[in-house]
């Protein structure tokens, strides 16, 4: 019985003790130093106005004299209430570590004044092909270039039982690739990416031009252009590019470049075309097409985007704003290698095409480079085409619907649209046939 | 054997040589959860599940949706404030920019207009919120009845001498606007944010402008005097439906975290049957003192 009390009794002497000694005080801890500064949405206090109770420290009961604090606590090595609280110097290294206090501000070689706002492969564009359109000063056209349409129509080229390839290329993706039930979209999307490309090599036996063809992944190019005294970037890993031996063809001719001079180009007001670029000071100013000079194969072709990963899906829009971005940034690496890093409108333009894929719908684009001279808003345009959102398929279904023990639905790929292949297929023919 | 008699041997040369162990005072045990604060300083007394009781102070705005934990009705002490809550389904927060008026650093704007980007719903609040961007920026504000994505608004604090036209979404200063204008999103004190008029379908009226003040119905009838600077937006808050919605049977409250009532008879006391007392006097938030003058 004793036992059990003996708790119970030292609680009540302790809270019976009258005066609140302590500097403790209900609430958050206050943090060292200056208060943080509350954000407007919590109901912060308008300024000069007293802190919340919580934040506000309980006067102490004891007398507030400079010489008591000289007694301290320090040599007992523990706290005493009546005893004030040690001040501790801050300890300082007394030398500068950089793998704890980080650079010195302005130290780094890189750090510039005038900011630089980056597009890399994570930027989701908030107003998607707009804003691109407007970063890379280009006219966009919907639909396809007419040499890409040819390609498509002419039954030459096309595969020996096509359409029933291309479906076991879906089937492959979709059901066979694992043994899981559920096959996610970052598996599958790359696989049937991979499988429509090797598809498309098969052709080599018609066209043996094709056989002088290189994919490069994981590849970091570098474009750095300035745009109404903004200057821009296009850095990091994008997706698979397709080299090829020899460029592209321009697809628009001479006097379609020259009507672009009377295009206006879309404004965003109220919204400002770098929104969602990353702002940086520490950068470098590179052009390179993150390939080394004497690479065989040194012009791009088409890049591929398979995407798909559950932390960075991207709409549709955005992820045609990227494709865009990217081409460009190809383009115009390859541009300044050949023409130099003199503004100019180039003699022959360089194409770079792009497709860009969810598992399910393909997004085709083929860009144009036709001026490197991209600071004022007037003056020779690029040129994009773009096909949008093309089902590949409509459903791939792993379970058939039944219903009172009759299939409705069967299991399989359903709704196949054998047009968004040639497509795709004409875009990888597109230079050599 | 022998090297456990070599140990206590050793062990015996240090006890002579060192201070007694049991003459360094060891900090007190703690054996209250009071003096456990006390002795470590820390603040661990709320609940457990709220750990952080400092997650709504970051100071850099993101329009991200921030994780909640949830609090179970208790406060930062750990004891109950509210009673009835618990459960429901997950939720997360995201920062409302109850500023209106808030203009980017370094560029210090009579006005400016946004675009709504996106108009959503919002767990942790009954109205709707939406995401409006302009210049670099993008922040979410509570929605009114009629916006919806592509819209511009625009948010002045300029006082002309004509009231405004106003659109609906739009943000003055009440002196601008004229009298009879419904609006939402009032704020007490000039640029303090607004807290008055937030909850879904809500609005006040701008009943009349004396010499420098405004004077507002608040959706409670009563009248509220703040300064004419005070910015409010026009029109109805979003959501207006939410009265009317249908909640259907008692697990629905629980999935928006309510718990049910005690269940214990009461009595009925004064709070049952229908009440006639006469409104509140205006509150007026106009000549109070402020703090920096009291202290």
């Amino acid at each position: 019985m004793l036992c059990l009390r003996s708790p119970a009794g030292r609680a009540v002497n302790w809270a019976s003790c009258g005066q609140r000694r302590t500097k403790m005080y209900y609430g958050p801890r206050r943090p060292r130093g200056p208060l943080p500064r509350t954000p407007w949405t919590v109901r912060g206090p308008p300024p000069g106005a007293k802190l919340p109770w919580y934040l506000q420290k309980v006067p102490p009961v004891r007398e507030q004299v400079p010489e008591l604090d000289t007694v301290t606590y320090e040599g007992k090595m523990y706290r005493v209430p009546w005893l004030a609280k040690p001040r501790r110097q801050q300890w300082e290294r007394g030398w500068h570590d950089p793998r704890f206090d980080g650079p010195r501000p302005g130290a780094l070689p890189s750090h510039k004044e005038r900011p630089c706002y980056i597009c890399q492969q994570l930027t989701r564009l908030l107003e998607g092909v707009k804003q691109a359109l407007w970063l890379t000063k280009t006219k966009r056209i919907d639909g396809l270039p007419q040499q890409i349409l040819s390609l498509m129509t002419d039954t030459a080229n096309q595969l020996e039982n096509q359409d029933e390839r291309v479906q076991n290329a879906i089937s492959h993706a979709r059901f066979w690739v694992s043994s899981e039930e559920e096959i996610m979209e970052e598996t599958y999307c790359p696989v049937l990416l991979e499988d429509l490309l090797h598809l498309c090599t098969t052709m080599a036996a018609k066209h043996p031009l094709l056989a002088k063809r290189m994919v490069a992944r994981d590849f970091r190019v570098a474009a750095t252009w300035e745009r109404e005294s903004i200057l821009l970037q296009v850095r990091g890993i994008n997706g698979k590019l397709l080299n090829a031996v020899n460029p592209l063809e321009p697809v628009a001719s001479k006097d379609e470049i020259l009507t672009t001079e009377n295009d206006v180009l879309e404004t965003l007001y109220p919204i400002a075309p770098t929104i969602d670029l990353q702002e940086v000071n520490i950068y470098e100013t590179r052009n390179d097409t993150g390939f080394q000079l004497g690479y065989p194969y040194p012009h791009p072709h088409t890049i591929y985007f398979a995407h798909g990963d559950k932390y960075h899906r991207m709409q549709p829009e955005q992820l045609r704003a990227k494709m865009l971005m990217f081409a460009f940034g190809n383009a115009l690496a390859k541009a300044r290698v050949l023409y130099g890093d003199k503004p100019r409108v180039l003699e022959k333009p360089i194409v770079v095409q792009s497709v860009g894929t969810d598992g399910q719908r393909f997004q085709f684009m083929v860009f144009q480079l036709n001026t490197t001279d991209l600071d004022p808003s007037h003056g020779v345009k690029n040129l994009v085409w773009i096909d949008a959102d093309q089902l590949l398929y409509e459903k791939a279904r792993h379970r058939p619907q039944i219903r009172k023990k009759v299939v409705t639905i069967p299991a399989g790929i359903h709704g196949y649209q054998p047009d968004t292949f040639k497509k795709f297929l004409a875009f990888y023919l597109h230079g050599v046939v | 054997m022998a090297v456990h008699s070599l140990i206590r041997s050793f062990g015996a040369l240090l006890l002579s040589s060192s201070p007694r162990v049991s003459q360094i005072t060891v900090p007190p045990k703690p054996n209250c959860p009071w003096q456990f604060h006390a002795y470590c300083n820390i603040s661990t007394s709320a609940v457990l599940s709220t750990s952080n009781p400092m997650w709504k102070c970051q100071i850099k705005y993101t329009t991200r949706p921030i994780g909640m934990k949830k609090t179970g009705g208790r406060d930062h002490t750990g004891r109950i404030s509210v009673h009835g809550i618990g459960g429901g389904h997950k939720q997360r927060y995201r920062m409302i920019d109850f500023r209106r008026m808030h203009y980017q650093e370094g560029k210090e704007q009579d006005s400016f207009e946004e675009k709504v980007m996106q108009v959503r719903y919002d767990p942790c609040r009954s109205a709707d919120i939406a995401l409006v961007a302009g210049e670099n920026r993008k922040r979410w504000i509570i929605a009114t009845e009629n916006m919806k994505a592509g819209d511009i608004i625009k948010t002045s604090t300029q006082i002309g001498r004509m009231a405004v036209l106003a659109k609906e979404g739009d943000a003055y200063p009440l002196g601008a606007l004229p009298v009879g204008t419904l609006i939402n999103n009032l704020e007490s004190h000039p640029g303090k944010g607004a807290q008055y008029i937030r909850a879904a379908g809500t609005c006040g009226i701008l009943l009349r402008k004396v010499n420098g003040t405004a004077i507002i119905q608040l959706p409670s009838k009563r009248q509220m005097e703040v300064l004419e600077t005070c910015i409010a937006t026009v029109g109805r808050v979003s959501n207006v439906e939410h009265n009317r919605r249908i909640i259907g049977k008692a697990g629905r409250n629980r999935w928006l975290g309510k718990r049910p009532q005690s269940g214990l008879w009461h009595r009925k006391g004064g709070w049952a049957g229908r009440k006639i007392k006469p409104l509140p006097p205006m509150k007026s938030y106009v000549n109070l003192p402020t703090a920096a003058t009291r202290v």
